[in-house]
């Protein structure tokens, strides 16, 4: 080592390039979000709602648990709305200070899924009246699940990746074998193979960058 | 190790705090700048300590310091320069030949 602190060197080239190693993993801890909290609000909201949704308004028009019928909704809606939130907080703490296009990246990235939530939500509720409760749960479950897989599919091209790719088919594939199985099916597949596939990528992005 | 090869690498990254200054500067996105404070936070190091640092680099051509007003309050962004990047990978690539055998220069 050299005399002073702020000179101070290296005496052996192997201690350097792990110096160079541990501060990469540190930056890129710092100004990325960790993958748990912005996968798993998410995940649970799935498994949480479309759970609810299943018991409620099961395959062929069973009740498998009996509960007021607006619970299943409320809880997406609150449920979706505090997720929102939350991974938006996250999102722009590790973006903070830090200007350029990633942080305009992120951003319009941001605002896509705000754009396609509020049309699909204004569009299904202009067609909702007169349709039988089966066909509401597939349109509103269907129609966002499927947005949110196309968001994914997208956020992977923005970003390169891969794993968010696998994500984003994973979600879109699963939807529509949900749908074709039809209303109370999908419901019970959004919320195993979907919410499942979400903690299992935040899972899979957490053991990534540790 | 060979000790004698050392003074090859580049004085101006090959000191604790620059290179790790360096570093962290590098795994920002191309074209993005980041806030001092933000820098001092990611790296943990005094103010006095980073400014230092980041004029020496500065002085080599390797970041910029810009300074500019964000709405009242003044805000000094920093990015590694095409030249900081390309001296940086050259630093690396100097560490590896030094202790892959055969590598580099024997």
């Amino acid at each position: 080592m050299a005399s002073t602190e702020h000179e101070s060197t290296f005496d052996d080239p192997v201690q350097a390039l792990r110096l160079i190693e541990d501060e990469r993993t540190n930056t890129r801890r710092q100004v990325t979000p960790d993958p748990r909290l912005m996968y798993w609000p998410w995940g649970l909201t799935w498994l949480i709602s479309f759970g609810l949704s299943f018991l409620r308004y099961g395959p062929d028009g069973r009740i498998l648990v009996s509960m007021p019928e607006w619970v299943p909704l409320t809880a997406l809606t609150v449920l979706l709305a505090a997720a929102g939130i939350f991974t938006g907080i996250v999102g722009g703490r590790s973006a903070r200070h830090i200007e350029g296009p990633s942080s305009r990246q992120g951003m319009m990235y941001g605002i896509s899924w705000s754009a396609g939530f509020t049309a699909l939500a204004i569009i299904f509720s202009r067609v909702s009246d007169g349709l039988p409760d089966s066909a509401l749960s597939l349109l509103w479950g269907g129609g966002m699940v499927a947005l949110v897989g196309v968001l994914y599919l997208a956020g992977a091209a923005v970003w390169d990746d891969r794993d968010m790719f696998v994500l984003g088919a994973w979600i879109s594939l699963t939807n529509i074998a949900g749908v074709i199985c039809g209303p109370g099916w999908h419901a019970l597949v959004v919320a195993v193979a979907g919410g499942g596939g979400l903690l299992v990528a935040g899972l899979v992005g957490w053991l990534q960058r540790r | 190790m060979v000790e004698g090869e050392l003074p090859e690498l580049d004085p101006v990254i090959h000191a604790q705090a620059r290179l790790r200054v360096v570093v962290a500067l590098s795994q920002l996105g191309p074209g993005d700048r980041i806030a001092f404070p933000r820098l001092q936070e990611i790296l943990r190091m005094t103010p006095g300590n980073l400014s230092v640092h980041l004029r020496k680099l500065e002085d080599a051509g390797y970041v910029e310091v810009a300074k500019t007003h964000r709405g009242r309050t003044p805000a000094t962004l920093t990015h590694l320069t095409a030249k900081g990047r390309l001296a940086f990978e050259e630093y690396v690539s100097t560490l590896k030949t030094m202790i892959e055998p055969g590598g580099g220069e024997s």
